[in-house]
Order: structure tokens, then sequence, then C-alpha cells
């Protein structure tokens, strides 16, 4: 764990430079609150691993047991990745960046903050798992009804998506990530095509039409993927969750979890 | 199903490397020899009743006619979109003739779809689209606001039919109609069991429309193009209607106190849309809303589930299409001469334009359910085995079909017959691809009183 923990503070002292780079100060703003955010989350989790060296006598990452610990691992890890109720961070930091910067944020970052959690899935617990993943995936959906600033937007959806694979995680691992490398080219692709057409706000993806009409036909189908359309890519992450969710006999969540998909494709359709 | 589906991809090809003068034409030409094709499809000769098969897809009865309907279409909404598109460069108009071949292709699949699941995404599929058709290519400011209608009331209830089919992925083991229209009924008793069978029906009750969730109707219709409109009226609807059909074998014996409030709505649904048509000053939206009055007699008639009620339910949904296609069609044609579907603006259209005048009056004579034409015996089916199932829905259907003769009716005089206003003298004659459209519409419809076993399905 010490390492695990070593490697996570290094991954947040790198990429703070990377955002400070900007020397706007929205971008500073930016900046401290996600370091206070991942400086928290890292301490939790080297007091977390602690008390379970104190009381088991493990330092293996995958032997951890203590129930007491297991849930502050699971909550730090999910404050690190900006699950709900951890997830107010996220749309202000991820605003004040620009679009490259907010691109590594929301992909790499959440690269090892996963592997973390993966590896300890067999030892949470089930309900605070499913509570994550559920209010994650409303409050990503209501959160983004009312943005405008297209940072702002992504991170919602950001939100969203995690919900879907932190609720899968007890059932099918596998499943949590392939939903994160969907998401992961997804995002990608999303980020990518508004630095090209440097827009941020939704009034302005609007006149991209006349400019780039292929990359504006692009963004309108890789949206629709991350509002989980058949027959697009995006849909077969949820398809399979739902499938796995209700093989558990658990429909009311799958229920609750396909209709919030619905609140997210509202917002990604305007 | 390959022979179909393989050209219909390949149009795609076709639209975007044949040169600018010829793109009409030779996708016309094609979606025509591919509708002809599929006419091969409604020999019947296998004796599980699923014929041509492949590993995920299969013709029956029941979907064979549904399949020929879209197929034929095809051809039909590229004449009918010749003419309003004409103005924008060529690339849009490849692009919108390839949104209407993928659209095709998804309906093909989901209506020769074995398995549920890929009826489902297909199901879903076919509102991309649409969907785009709409917003894009619609005609009013109030096109974005019917889109969002349009995807939302779908998706919010096919969204848990996508719960509810994995769920019964999960008892049954499997999703194929082969294999489930021969296993043991269930048994269902439970509350729970009860959310499944409607979120089971609710997708196709929002989609066909049911009277209280048809609100997306009017917007769409209204908003559409034309190919749009003549899509959706023809085709999207009876997926609605298709898909219940194939659920509700699953979903006996709790269909039959279930279904009591859906026949309900779907009976008063008829008498109160005729006659919101009967005060309808738009005329796109008059036929609209006499989609949803004939939808509702096929919902109450899919959800008797008797023989003659299905049997009737698919001739009225193939008499339907072909005819409010037709419809929209000849709306289409006021509103390419006047840029208005006000009722008023095109009156008296009799002396200017006589032949179409024909069109105008064998489409509405079919609309009302005029006997022999398929629409009567459609009609006739589901309102006997309604009424051997109650005899108080008399009461509705009887006053439904007066207020449909009615509303046709009315139809026809406020565009044909009085006084014709001295702003639409300079009206364009009509032509020839506009007389080729109906045509192509309504002989179909005149032929199928010649031999309706053709659309009888699985019944007799």
């Amino acid at each position: 764990w010490f390492l695990a923990w070593m490697g996570l503070e290094i991954n947040t002292m790198a990429i703070i430079p990377l955002m400070a780079q900007q020397h706007h100060p929205r971008a500073t703003e930016a900046t401290t609150k996600y370091f206070l955010t991942q400086a928290t989350a890292a301490a939790m989790i080297l007091f977390a691993s602690t008390m379970n060296a104190w009381t088991m006598g493990d330092w293996n990452i995958n032997q951890i047991s203590h129930p007491l610990a297991t849930t502050t691992v699971t909550l730090a890890l999910a404050l690190k990745i900006g699950l709900a109720p951890m997830h107010f961070w996220l749309p202000e930091v991820l605003q004040g960046l620009n679009l490259t910067t907010g691109l590594v944020l929301s992909t790499w970052q959440k690269l090892a903050p996963f592997a973390l959690i993966l590896q300890i899935s067999q030892n949470t617990n089930p309900a605070l798992l499913t509570t994550l993943g559920v209010m994650s995936a409303l409050v990503g959906g209501w959160g983004g009804l009312n943005q405008t600033q297209l940072r702002k937007l992504l991170a919602y959806s950001s939100i969203a998506h995690l919900g879907w694979m932190i609720i899968i995680l007890q059932f099918m691992p596998a499943l949590t990530l392939l939903n994160l490398t969907i998401y992961i080219t997804m995002t990608s692709t999303m980020f990518l095509s508004l630095k090209i057409m440097a827009s941020t706000k939704i009034n302005s993806l609007a006149l991209a039409w006349p400019k780039t009409p292929t990359l504006t036909t692009l963004i309108m189908l890789s949206l629709l993927s991350l509002g989980g359309l058949p027959p697009l890519t995006g849909f077969m992450p949820k398809w399979l969750i739902l499938q796995e969710l209700a093989k558990q006999d658990l429909p009311i969540t799958a229920t609750i979890m396909a209709m919030s998909a619905l609140l997210s494709l509202f917002f990604y359709l305007r | 199903m390959l022979k179909i589906l393989i050209p219909t991809l390949m149009l795609i090809p076709t639209t975007w490397l044949t040169p600018k003068s010829w793109v009409w034409t030779t996708t016309t030409a094609q979606s025509l020899a591919i509708a002809l094709l599929s006419l091969t499809w409604l020999k019947w000769t296998s004796e599980t009743g699923w014929s041509t098969s492949g590993p995920y897809m299969a013709t029956d009865p029941l979907s064979t006619p549904l399949l020929v309907l879209t197929c034929w279409l095809l051809p039909l909404m590229i004449l009918a979109s010749q003419n309003h598109i004409s103005p924008e460069p060529i690339n849009r108009q490849r692009s919108y003739i390839t949104l209407l071949i993928l659209l095709q292709t998804f309906l093909i699949m989901a209506f020769g779809a074995t398995e549920i699941i890929m009826f489902y995404i297909m199901f879903e599929a076919t509102l991309i689209p649409t969907l785009i058709i709409i917003t894009r290519w619609g005609n009013q400011t109030e096109r974005l606001n019917a889109g969002t209608y349009f995807l939302f009331y779908t998706l919010a209830g096919s969204l848990p039919l996508l719960v509810a089919l994995l769920m019964t992925q999960k008892d049954m083991g499997t999703l194929s109609m082969l294999i489930i229209q021969h296993t043991k009924p269930t048994n269902l008793l439970s509350w729970g069991d009860k959310i499944w069978w409607v979120g089971c029906l609710l997708a196709f009750l929002v989609k066909m429309p049911l009277y209280g969730v048809h609100l997306w109707l009017p917007k769409a219709h209204v908003e559409a193009p034309i190919a749009g409109s003549m899509v959706l009226a023809a085709v999207l609807l009876k997926l609605g209607g298709y898909g219940m059909m194939r659920i509700t074998i699953m979903l006996d014996p709790l269909t039959k106190e279930l279904a009591y409030p859906f026949i309900i709505l779907a009976l008063w649904g008829i008498i109160m849309t005729g006659s919101i048509c009967l005060r309808q000053t738009d005329l796109k939206s008059l036929i609209a809303y006499s989609s949803v009055s004939h939808m509702g007699l096929v919902a109450g008639g899919i959800l008797i589930q008797t023989p003659w009620g299905f049997t009737g339910a698919i001739i009225l949904m193939i008499a339907h299409g072909l005819v409010s296609s037709a419809l929209f069609c000849l709306a289409n044609t006021n509103y390419e001469r006047t840029h208005s579907r006000t009722l008023l603006l095109t009156r008296g259209l009799q002396m200017i334009l006589p032949l179409m005048a024909t069109w105008w009056f064998i489409a509405n004579l079919a609309n009302l359910a005029l006997p022999p034409l398929p629409n009567l015996m459609g009609e006739l089916a589901i309102i006997t085995s309604l009424f051997s199932w109650s005899p108080w829905t008399i009461v509705s259907t009887g006053l439904g079909t007066l207020i449909t003769a009615g509303y046709s009716l009315y139809m026809f005089l406020m565009t044909q017959r009085g006084p014709t206003p001295l702003h639409t003298i300079s009206l364009h004659p009509s032509h020839t691809r506009e007389h080729l459209l109906m045509a192509m519409h309504l002989i179909p419809v005149l032929l199928l009183v010649l031999k309706p076993e053709l659309m009888w399905g699985v019944c007799h």
C-alpha cells in the first residue's frame, strides 16, 4: 500500500504544474482545489492502509479486510476519481483547465485509482458501491442539465459514467474495465474535437456546422455514443452492465441506472 | 435476407459515387429493384412458419408484409423528397439519401430479427436517423422541440423494455422468437411480475402510439420533411405494433386483466383523436391524428389477443401504412406549392388540379375504410373481435368509424370542393413524378383487395 500511496502522490505532484501552466487566475484556483482534494484522498488512503496494517498485520493491497479500512479506502478512491457524493470538485477544476489538460485529467488520472479499486473490489461493502454508483449516475445526469459550459458538461458526464463503472464492479470487474476503456476513447474524441474547434460553450458549437461539417457530424455521433444510444458503441457497456445487473436479480437498480442515462442524454443532445 | 440487406447497404456507395445529375435516378431505380426483390419473400413454404432464415434473421408471415411495405416505401420516399431537397448542395442531398438508406437497413433488420434483443437494438437504432432527418431537414423552428419529444418519449418507454428483456433472458435462457413460442407459460403472480409486464409493453405502446402517450406524434409529423413523415407514419408506428405482437406471446396469462386500462385508453383515443381531427386547421396535423386513431384500433386488436384481432391488426397496419403515406404525400404537394399547411389556404383544388383530386378522393375513401379496401377488412376484423370480447366496445368503435368517415370527408371537401380562392389560380400543375408517387401508393392498396391472404399473417 505504501508504494501505491507514493505512486498516487507522485502522480498528483506531476500534474499540478501541468494544470498551472496557464497563468489565468481560474487555472491557479483549479490547481489549488485539485491539489487539496487529491492530497486529502491520498492521506486517507495512507491512513486506511495503516489502520489495516495495525489491526490485521497486512500491507498487501488485495488483502485489505478490516471493514472500516475498506470503507475508508473506497471513499478515498472515490474522492480521487470524482464519484458522487465526493464529486463537487470536478466541474470547477475541469472548467479552470484548458482542453488538453482537461483531457488528461479525465482519462489518464482515472487509470491509477481504478487500478487500485479493481484490486480491492472483492472486499468492499456492496451496498456502499451500489450507493456510490447510483448516486453518481443521478448526480451526473441532473447536474449537467443546466450547464452551458462544455467542460462542466463533460465533467458531469464523467461523473455519470464513473457511476456506471462502479456499479458493476462487484459482479464483473471485467465490465468495469470495458466501460472505462470505451469511456476513455469517447471522451478523448470529444475533447480533441472540441480542441480543434476551439469552442468551450454550447453557443460556439452551434456555429460549427459551416466551418467543419465532417467534424460536427463526428462530434454529434460521439455525443450520441456517450449517451449510450444503440447501435453506437457507447450502448455496449450499458447493455452488458444492465444484463449483469439483471442476472443478479437487481432490476430496480438497473431501471434507475437506465433512467438516469436518459438525463445525461438530454444534455448531450443540446 | 442478405439478398435484400446487402443491396440496400450498397445503395450508400451508389449515392456517393454517382455523378450529380444521376443521383436521384439511380437511387430510385435501385431501391425499386430491391423492393421488387423483396416481394419474393411473400412465398411461405416452410412448415414451422419461419422461412429464409439466417443465424439471426428470418421472415415469417407476420413480419413479411411489414418488410415488403418497408422496402416498397424507400423508392417512394426518395421520389417524394426530390423536389424539396433539390435547392441544397449535392453533398447534403447525398447525406439525406444516405440517412434514408440507413434507416431502411435498420428497419429491415428490425423486422427480420429473430432474437428479441436484436429487434430492440434495431428498434432504438431507427431513432437516430429519424431524429437527424427531423431536426436537420424539417421546416419550422419547432422541429428541435419535436425531435426532443420524439426521442425522449420513445426512449423513456424503451429503457424499461431493455431491463425486462434482460430479465427474461435470465429466466428463460434465450430470447429467440423461434424458441419462445414453444415455451411453457410462465407463472406470473407477484407485483414485480406485473411491473415486468408493463415494462415489456410500454415501449411499444408509446411507439404505436397509445392515446395517453401520443404527444410526440403530431409534433414529429408536422415538423418532419415529407420522407420523414412518410416513413414515420407508415413504418415506424408499425414497429410498435409488430413488437407488441411478438411480445404478447410471452406475456400470458397475466394479460387478461392487466390489459384493461390500455384497451380502454386505446378505444377512447380513437374517439378523441377523431374528434380533434374534425376541428384541425393544419392538414398534416389532421393526418397525424388520424394515424393515432387508426393505431388505437390496432392496439385494441392486439391487446385482446384473439386470432381475428391479430389478423385485423396486421391488415390495418399495412393498409394504413400505404394510405397514410399517400395522404402525407398529397399534403406535401400542397405544401410545396403554397408553403403553408393551413387547410383554408388550399381550398377548391379540384378546379385547378383535377387529376390530383382523383388521388385525394381515393386516398380519403381508403382512410374512411370503404369496402372492399383492405382498410375495411382490417377494421372489420378488429371491431368484430372486440365485440366478441365485450359488447360494449361497439359504442366506441362504431362512433370511431363514424368520426373517421366524418373527418376524411371533411379533408376531401375542404381541399377539393368549394370556391377556388383567387390566390391559388397561379399554382404549378402537378408533376408526373407526383402522379407516379400517388399511383405507386394506391395501386398496391387496390391490388390487395384481390389477394388479402398476403397480409393475413399467421392466423389463417
